[in-house]
């Protein structure tokens, strides 16, 4: 019988699509509400969002087998709607070229970058929306596979988006920080994102793992390897541990520091985020049990 | 236009993975690539126990989660009812793979798509019967058309209450299984 098929270059896509498109809204968020004085974060969001979401469509087509070797099959990806990857194709291509003229306008790179200047905003509101569908879709392209009970639920593409935004504004606040260290009172104010998204995204997990549980033998059988199994270390230290509640508790000393704690300690925080992030995605591809046949 | 499928009777199989081997000649497999499996459950307990055979292999869905996520549309059913990978459009997504529920499909790496059971369908439009069908020596599978009342097929599952892996799955397949 064939093993599962999907491994780390699917799992790299659903990660970097995701904290792509969250630190390009991470970057909006940022532009619209953030003081003049301070547009670090925005614009290390800008920049990271493009490439990001465009390193993990390559990690997508790298995944491919057939199509791979005679790249033109991939014009055949869009035959489908029924098919999430046939919509997946159409919001990627959509969004990588949004998000990278976004990020030439707001930083103003060359002389596109100031053409688009006064677009900006068109920019912010048709990028938000494609990333928030880029974010959503990596969820609702393995919650439709009933071949997966425990991915079957639509609490999946929930967890999914809220872990996107987590990690986009822990790479918008990496970035922030590689830009100028010294915005760091910036990033004490958005470490009361980080504070309300892994909220969020704790009880999405907690949903889910405690749904699967009573939903059908599998999806308990996917759930109890991660919080008893093969995979609980990993389940409770990665994902848990270092991807949520160190990162968690620091941003709240963060935010009432105000500007106070050690910059090791900040960025420290958004790498544990994205450790978690990563984590929670691979965890829940190996997590993976098909239904009983026989 | 007929709507084949197949009857197995598991209390006469016996495990001799002859279907097995017809299959991979039929379609001209490797050694490890395979379109049908048997499955093998114990029961019972000392002294009286058993091993039952089961032979599984893709259940032609009447609604199928492989063809439903295949974004190139190479997973199509044939009038017959057929579900078949075009080769030329396949990319190797392997998301049907994912999406079948009963995990019947072969990825096929040298080729760089994904195969599977295909009721041998050249065969039978010429008349013939699948390999793993005309093969079995203990002639454990039936096929024939669903649609006729009055096939052999439509009948032996009309006798023995023959059901499908998993009905509860909802993809309705065409493989029916004799389980006593």
């Amino acid at each position: 019988m064939p093993e599962s098929p999907w491994g780390w270059l699917i799992i790299s896509y659903l990660f970097l699509a995701g904290a792509g498109a969250g630190a390009f809204l991470a970057a909006v968020a940022c532009d619209l509400l953030a003081p003049d004085w301070s547009k670090a974060l925005a614009r290390a969001g800008s920049l990271a969002a493009g490439p990001l979401v465009a390193i993990g469509t390559v990690c997508l087509v790298l995944d491919l087998e057939a199509g791979l070797w005679e790249p033109w099959r991939q014009i055949y990806l869009v035959n489908n709607l029924n098919s999430m990857i046939s919509w997946g194709v159409i919001i990627l291509g959509l969004f990588i070229p949004v998000a990278f003229l976004y990020g030439v306008a707001l930083n103003e790179i060359t002389i596109v970058g100031k053409r688009l200047k006064p677009y900006l905003r068109h920019l912010e509101v048709v990028g938000s929306v494609l990333a928030l569908s880029t974010a959503t879709y990596t969820g609702v392209l393995i919650a439709v596979v009933n071949g997966v009970p425990f991915w079957n639920t639509p609490l999946m593409p929930v967890l999914f988006l809220v872990s996107a935004i987590s990690t986009g504004l822990a790479v918008a606040m990496i970035g922030a920080a590689i830009i100028d260290i010294n915005t760091i009172r910036t990033l004490s104010n958005f470490a009361l994102g980080h504070v309300i998204f892994l909220s969020m995204e704790a009880l999405a997990l907690v949903l889910l793992v405690f749904m699967s549980l009573t939903r059908s033998v599998e999806a308990a059988a996917s759930a109890n390897l991660l919080i008893s199994g093969m995979l609980s270390p990993y389940f409770w230290v990665l994902v848990v541990m270092l991807g949520m509640v160190v990162p968690f508790a620091l941003s709240i000393v963060e935010y009432y520091e105000y500007g106070e704690m050690p910059k090791s300690l900040v960025v420290g925080a958004d790498v544990l985020v994205l450790v978690g992030g990563m984590s929670l995605r691979a965890l829940i591809v190996f997590s993976a049990t098909s239904p009983q046949i026989v | 236009m007929p709507r084949y499928g197949i009857a197995i009777d598991i209390t006469k199989c016996i495990g001799c993975h002859s279907c097995q081997v017809a299959c991979q000649n039929q379609n001209g497999l490797a050694c490890n690539e395979e379109f049908n499996w048997i499955r093998e459950r114990e029961h019972g307990r000392s002294p009286s126990f058993g091993k039952r055979f089961i032979p599984v292999q893709c259940n032609h869905c009447e609604d199928p989660p492989c063809q439903r996520v295949c974004p190139t549309g190479a997973t199509h059913t044939t009038p017959e009812g057929v579900v078949l990978v075009n080769p030329k459009t396949c990319v190797g997504c392997k998301y049907c793979v994912e999406a079948c529920p009963y995990k019947m499909r072969m990825l096929m790496h040298h080729l760089g798509i994904v195969e599977k059971c295909n009721f041998c369908i050249e065969l039978v439009r010429r008349g013939g019967t699948p390999a793993c069908v005309s093969t079995c020596p203990t002639q454990v599978r039936i096929f024939g058309d669903l649609d006729d009342p009055d096939s052999e097929i439509s009948r032996f599952i009309a006798e023995t209450g023959a059901q499908p892996l998993r009905p509860d799955l909802n993809t309705r397949p065409k493989i029916f299984y004799k389980r006593s």
